[in-house]
């Protein structure tokens, strides 16, 4: 089983996508932001061709021009707000986390697109996130400043 | 006019629009988007056959919009037969180009012993089961056509390419120093399925047998067919994509006379 990366907003589950997508890269033709790259063969061959996002080098910005050009139905027309979209599930390393560890940063919190509700401060102005809110689009990912994202996105909200 | 001079025309405004697509989107134009898998011109989506049934095998589930986006490529080949490949696939313009260049330099190749349409159909039965069976697109990973573009977007894009060219370079090797144009003729699974939508109308070369057009057996049309087929020997259609190479090389050979043209 290769492993799971985070796919453009709107996409089908995992196992439904890879039937789904005919790999003709079109989602990432229609990013502005180049976020969606297509996958290589070093990523697997089964991902082969496949969009996938980066968050830590180019997070998506929730904007949905992918969708609708879609033609097979791998990225679900009917998405049509950020906050129906479900890449995945932002998680916090607390061992790695500034916050967390006595330093005082709040880079996730102030650039989540769904302001303080998919990441919020807890009572000592420690950043949580709010599975039921997050929408996985790895903006804190690409934001985090220590050395190896202390908040990354679980793709697929999988786990 | 010779039709070789019209079809390359036809090859490098495709070439052309592959690069410009992606160098327009991103800029922000985005009128006409997507790559030879599928293709979206205005509101008109254009999906390769092959690749559009590819969801259904794959997932069991009708998507009617991508499905009907296959019906004027497939329509296109029921009429003119496959000039996708002789006259807008990128892989075909490439081998052709390398298949002239190594028949210059000398290069000695042979054509597979099989000059029907058995492999090619083998081929793409094969691969569409393994769709079935596994749910798994295969024929995308293996449409050279697709292949090309997609990364020339990802060059466009990212500044990088992926090792899926192996195959486009596989390809050209094979074709040069194995079997010639073994790629276009037997293996391509894109070609095989616009071949299938073909009926007795469908546009072919034909040679006149008698009369005042009739064939002066001077084989200058078996010798042009990078494909290895003979026009002179009955019946090609399955195999021939219409490139017209034939048509050429008998005009120029017998003038006036025109013992092959395309009919329908």
């Amino acid at each position: 089983m290769s492993k799971h990366f985070l796919r453009p907003p709107a996409a089908v589950p995992e196992a439904e996508f890879l039937g789904r997508c005919i790999r003709c890269g079109k989602c990432a033709l229609a990013c502005p932001y180049r976020a969606i790259r297509i996958a290589g063969l070093l990523d697997g061959l089964e991902v082969m061709g496949t969009p996938i996002i980066r968050a830590r080098q180019s997070p998506c910005y929730l904007c949905l021009k992918c969708v609708p050009g879609c033609p097979s139905g791998a990225l679900d027309s009917r998405v049509k707000k950020r906050e129906q979209v479900r890449m995945g599930i932002a998680r916090i390393n607390r061992k790695e986390c500034l916050t967390w560890q006595g330093t005082f940063c709040r880079s996730c919190y102030d650039h989540c697109p769904l302001f303080n509700e998919a990441i919020t401060m807890d009572s000592e102005l420690r950043p949580v996130v709010n599975e039921k809110k997050c929408v996985g689009c790895g903006i804190c990912e690409h934001v985090c400043p220590a050395d190896s994202a202390a908040i990354t996105v679980i793709p697929g909200g999988a786990g | 006019m010779k039709i070789a001079q019209l079809r390359r025309t036809v090859q490098l405004l495709s070439l052309a629009g592959m690069v410009a697509v992606p160098l327009l989107n991103s800029r922000g134009i985005n009128a006409v988007s997507g790559s030879f898998y599928s293709v979206e011109i205005g509101r008109l989506l254009l999906t390769d056959p092959l690749i559009a049934i590819q969801p259904l095998l794959a997932t069991m589930t009708i998507d009617a919009t991508l499905l009907a986006s296959a019906l004027i490529p497939a329509g296109l080949a029921l009429v003119l037969g496959r000039v996708f490949c002789s006259w807008v696939c990128p892989q075909n313009t490439l081998s052709e180009l390398s298949d002239a260049v190594g028949t210059r330099l000398g290069g000695r190749r042979f054509f597979a012993p099989t000059p029907g349409p058995l492999v090619r159909y083998t081929v793409l039965a094969v691969i569409l089961a393994i769709t079935l069976l596994y749910g798994f697109p295969l024929a995308s990973l293996l449409s050279a056509p697709g292949i090309i573009s997609v990364q020339t977007a990802r060059f466009i894009y990212e500044g990088t390419v992926g090792l899926e060219l192996v195959l486009i370079g596989g390809i050209i090797l094979a074709e040069l120093f194995l079997v010639r144009r073994v790629w276009c003729n037997h293996l391509c699974p894109v070609g095989s399925m616009l071949s299938l939508f073909r009926f007795k109308k469908t546009m072919r070369v034909v040679m006149a047998e008698e009369g005042e057009h009739a064939c002066i057996h001077c084989r200058e049309c078996a010798k042009a067919c990078q494909l290895g087929l003979n026009p002179m020997g009955g019946e090609i259609a399955p195999q021939c994509h219409n490139c017209g190479a034939c048509i050429d090389a008998c005009q120029e050979m017998t003038g006036e006379r025109r013992p092959l043209s395309f009919r329908f």
